[in-house]
């Protein structure tokens, strides 16, 4: 049995208490955490195939390991989380390998293909601050000692993945031509699915144990216009075009366009003249998952058998 | 494949407090250290040791993953 109630965790959470193991966890607070975990492991998981299907496109040798460093943390990373869920009594093994591709948590943003090197510096630029707006407001607000502590880790890398990206696309927009006209497409279909990303805007946002439970801060809402505080202000330093602009009046950022809307995920553009739909079509578009959801899940799982194999022949021998 | 944990411990410089900043599973020891050396790497760090969880032994506690003894092979 708990130590608490739910409304007293809640109540001593909100007050500063720090959970420290799974005994002082309400059946509530455990299901919240576990959660949150899964889609923080899941995403960091799913991003490494993405990413390292797009680093064939590396223009050098260099900038292809600087690509393969940024994967291997994202690698650490999701092993970070998936241990933290096994000290909560959830099983690694069984989220990594016993689930449908279709299960995972990860944002749908992650089941499109990464298709050239504009891509996936944009993918660093626009996903990774996503992750770093995201993680930076559990590290700065969680009520889950163990998270908080290993997201130190998390937050130094990300932010190096984040700068990766930055430098990268400053120096497309530099070189112009062709370089700069991938870059813009890049934008153009990254921009408006990051913000998607960010989930239900918080009037239509039922209840969240998450911010009852203190294992984040702040609402979606205030999540999207925080990444937008840094990465508007970038792409219009890079004279690239984003659908957003900064209202003075309300001190916040305006969408100028439908949102949310249809995306078609073959050719990568979304209908802005189809108008807004609703956060169902939102959902249903994204429980049936992305053109390379398959392909990852299965890239991830791969070597497992055949590294088993390997053991088992040399143990034998 | 049998995995356990192993708690990872290091320091940045010397002078430093050795810190707990990790954990991760493996078949053995070797395994191991290297896991920890390749997830945990994020500075360069002036020494670095894992300890088997269950050899660590809770002194007051008896809640907590350190106390837990049957999680741990």
């Amino acid at each position: 049995m708990p130590p608490f109630t739910d409304d007293e965790l809640k109540a001593k959470v909100h007050d500063g208490y720090i959970v420290e193991s799974v005994e002082e966890m309400t059946e509530g607070y455990r299901k919240s955490l576990v959660v949150q975990l899964t889609v923080q492991a899941d995403t960091e998981l799913m991003s490494a195939p993405a990413y390292w299907m797009a680093a064939r496109h590396a223009p050098s040798t260099n900038t292809q390991v600087s690509a393969h460093a940024i994967i291997q943390d994202e690698l650490a990373h999701a092993n970070i989380a998936y241990r933290l869920l096994e000290d909560l009594g959830v099983s690694k093994e069984r989220l990594v390998y016993g689930r449908e591709p279709h299960e995972f948590k990860h944002p749908y943003g992650f089941d499109q293909p990464l298709d050239n090197w504009a891509e996936l510096v944009v993918a660093n630029g626009f996903f990774d601050r996503a992750g770093i707006t995201l993680l930076s407001d559990v590290y700065n607000n969680t009520s889950y000692g163990p998270l908080k502590r290993a997201l130190v880790k998390v937050d130094m890398e990300e932010t190096f993945h984040l700068r990766h990206g930055e430098v990268w696309m400053r120096r497309l927009a530099k070189a112009g031509g062709d370089a700069r006209a991938m870059l813009q497409r890049a934008v153009d279909w990254m921009f408006p699915m990051t913000l998607e990303w960010f989930g239900l805007p918080d009037d239509m946002k039922r209840h969240s144990g998450q911010l009852d439970y203190k294992l984040k801060g702040l609402t979606n809402d205030q999540l999207r216009q925080v990444w937008m505080q840094s990465t508007v202000p970038l792409c219009e330093s890079l004279d690239l075009d984003v659908p957003a602009h900064w209202n003075e009046e309300t001190q916040s950022f305006d969408l100028d366009y439908p949102f949310p809307c249809e995306y078609d995920a073959e050719d990568k553009i979304w209908d802005f003249a189809g108008g807004e739909i609703t956060w169902d079509q939102v959902f249903t578009r994204w429980k049936a998952r992305g053109p390379m959801n398959e392909r990852y899940v299965e890239s991830v799982r791969r070597s497992r058998g055949q590294v088993q194999n390997w053991l088992d022949s040399s143990k034998a021998a | 494949m049998k995995e356990s944990v192993y708690d990872v411990f290091a320091r940045k410089d010397r002078g430093d407090a050795l810190q707990h900043i990790g954990y991760i599973d493996a078949p053995d020891a070797e395994l191991a250290r290297v896991y920890a050396w390749n997830t945990y790497n994020e500075q360069n760090w002036f020494e670095m040791c894992i300890v088997p969880r269950a050899q660590i032994i809770a002194v007051n506690r008896t809640d907590g993953p350190f106390a837990r003894k049957e999680a741990v092979s």
